[in-house]
């Protein structure tokens, strides 16, 4: 589990775990209604890279703090903030937890005031998710991303052809930026 | 007056993120920093990024101002957007928009110069090859340079504010990659006006600070210019007729179109 903070929302920590073969996808799914105040569960499948998590992270606090708050919490927002479109039961669709994940991203903001205890909440993820939990780093990220899948959700267009996996990101990076305003 | 915006940044950005100011025009002052906006790692290290800030404006009424200054963010960071899936074109990545207060980060480009002749823009580099104007090194980064704004042109983008300085070389071994920066005043357009205007604005820059040279400089940068339209085959030297057309109309008259008539 990683914990960070964006610099400049010193007052929210986000903490993130990568799980690989996870078993229990659709028992997960089927808890979602309880499960989703308190973390957002994103498909490894639609990630290329950590860079690509911060950025929605990062959008999510800018929404919220200078705009306003579209869904019910900061996690579901942050889902939102990953999906190129406005549409929120889409954004779920498309970057939320499938019946046949077996890779998991579990997100959850925390505010200050929160006692955060990392082992804690590993016991509580691991009470939630069976699966082995990795690192969550670029390495381990490109291992699940499915290129097909990511340009064909982000629109991109055929004549754009990324050099690696960090010019597929940057181009994510802009779309995530810049959706819905 | 400017140190009441910098107070204002500081304040919107917390204290810890430092910044330091690098330029101001009319619409933006710029900002670099060695805190990434939302990257864990980079904290300590030594990248470099940009921010752009939009400070409102006393004169105009506040809602017109925020509506004005949020069009504006999101017109250029679009912009930049769109050009980075153009291949071969080279513009800043786009790190971080906040529309709503008039932020933009971008990724840092360009370096310092050897022997104190400054920031690497097109501007400067020609300054440091003034005593070997015509060597293949400065030929072949003019061509470059011509190139990239073929690429736009041809893509039907406008920069708006195409000068020398808007033009910052990033070093890669012993050449040197052309970038075009600030989009403040870009846009979408297939206009051969708009494109004529672009190329004059950049002739007349190179013609008033290297006026000795400037004749080969200008050349080498239509060469490129022109190569980029030559390679789509017969729709990309017809278009290319009508740009040079138009191109030798603006230098007759003027940037400013005539209001007569």
């Amino acid at each position: 589990m990683i914990v960070s903070t964006i610099p400049q929302f010193p007052d929210t920590k986000v903490s993130i775990s990568f799980f690989e073969q996870v078993g229990n996808a659709e028992e997960i799914r089927s808890k979602m209604s309880d499960l989703s105040t308190s973390f957002a569960f994103v498909d490894p499948k639609m990630i290329c890279s950590q860079e690509q998590i911060y950025s929605a992270i990062y959008k999510t606090l800018i929404e919220v703090n200078y705009n306003k708050m579209r869904t019910r919490n900061l996690n579901s927002e942050c889902v939102l903030c990953l999906s190129p479109t406005s549409n929120i039961s889409d954004a779920f669709q498309k970057f939320g937890i499938k019946d046949d994940s077996t890779e998991l991203i579990c997100l959850k903001f925390h505010n200050d005031t929160d006692n955060l205890n990392k082992e804690q909440l590993t016991t509580e993820l691991s009470s939630i998710v069976t699966g082995v939990e990795i690192e969550f780093n670029d390495k381990n990220l490109s291992k699940f991303y499915d290129e097909t899948l990511i340009r064909k959700i982000y629109k991109l267009n055929n004549q754009f052809k990324p050099k690696d996996v960090k010019d597929l990101s940057r181009a994510l990076v802009n779309a995530i930026q810049l959706r819905g305003i | 007056m400017t140190q009441e915006f910098i107070d204002k940044v500081s304040s919107y950005l917390t204290q810890d993120i430092s910044i330091t100011p690098i330029s101001q025009g009319a619409e933006a002052i710029v900002f670099s920093t060695t805190t990434h906006p939302y990257l864990p790692e980079t904290k300590g290290s030594r990248e470099k990024y940009i921010i752009k800030y939009r400070p409102p404006k006393r004169y105009r009424h506040p809602q017109i101002d925020q509506a004005l200054t949020k069009h504006r963010t999101l017109n250029e960071s679009r912009l930049l957007a769109k050009l980075h899936l153009i291949p071969g074109l080279c513009v800043p990545q786009l790190i971080a928009c906040d529309s709503y207060n008039g932020y933009i980060w971008l990724e840092f480009l360009g370096e310092d110069l050897p022997e104190g002749y400054g920031f690497s823009n097109l501007k400067n580099f020609l300054w440091m090859h003034d005593k070997d104007p015509y060597s293949d090194l400065v030929a072949a980064t003019l061509r470059k340079v011509g190139r990239q704004i073929g690429l736009l042109h041809w893509n039907d983008y406008c920069h708006g504010d195409l000068t020398s300085s808007n033009i910052v070389l990033v070093k890669d071994g012993v050449e040197w990659i052309p970038h075009l920066i600030d989009f403040g005043l870009g846009s979408v357009s297939n206009l051969v006006e708009d494109k004529g205007v672009d190329l004059y604005v950049l002739e007349r820059a190179i013609l008033s600070t290297h006026s000795k040279h400037a004749e080969k400089y200008n050349a080498w940068i239509m060469e490129g210019f022109e190569a980029v339209y030559l390679e789509q085959g017969a729709k990309g030297s017809k278009k290319l007729k009508e740009v040079s057309k138009r191109f030798q109309e603006v230098r007759l008259r003027g940037r400013k179109r005539s209001m007569l008539g």
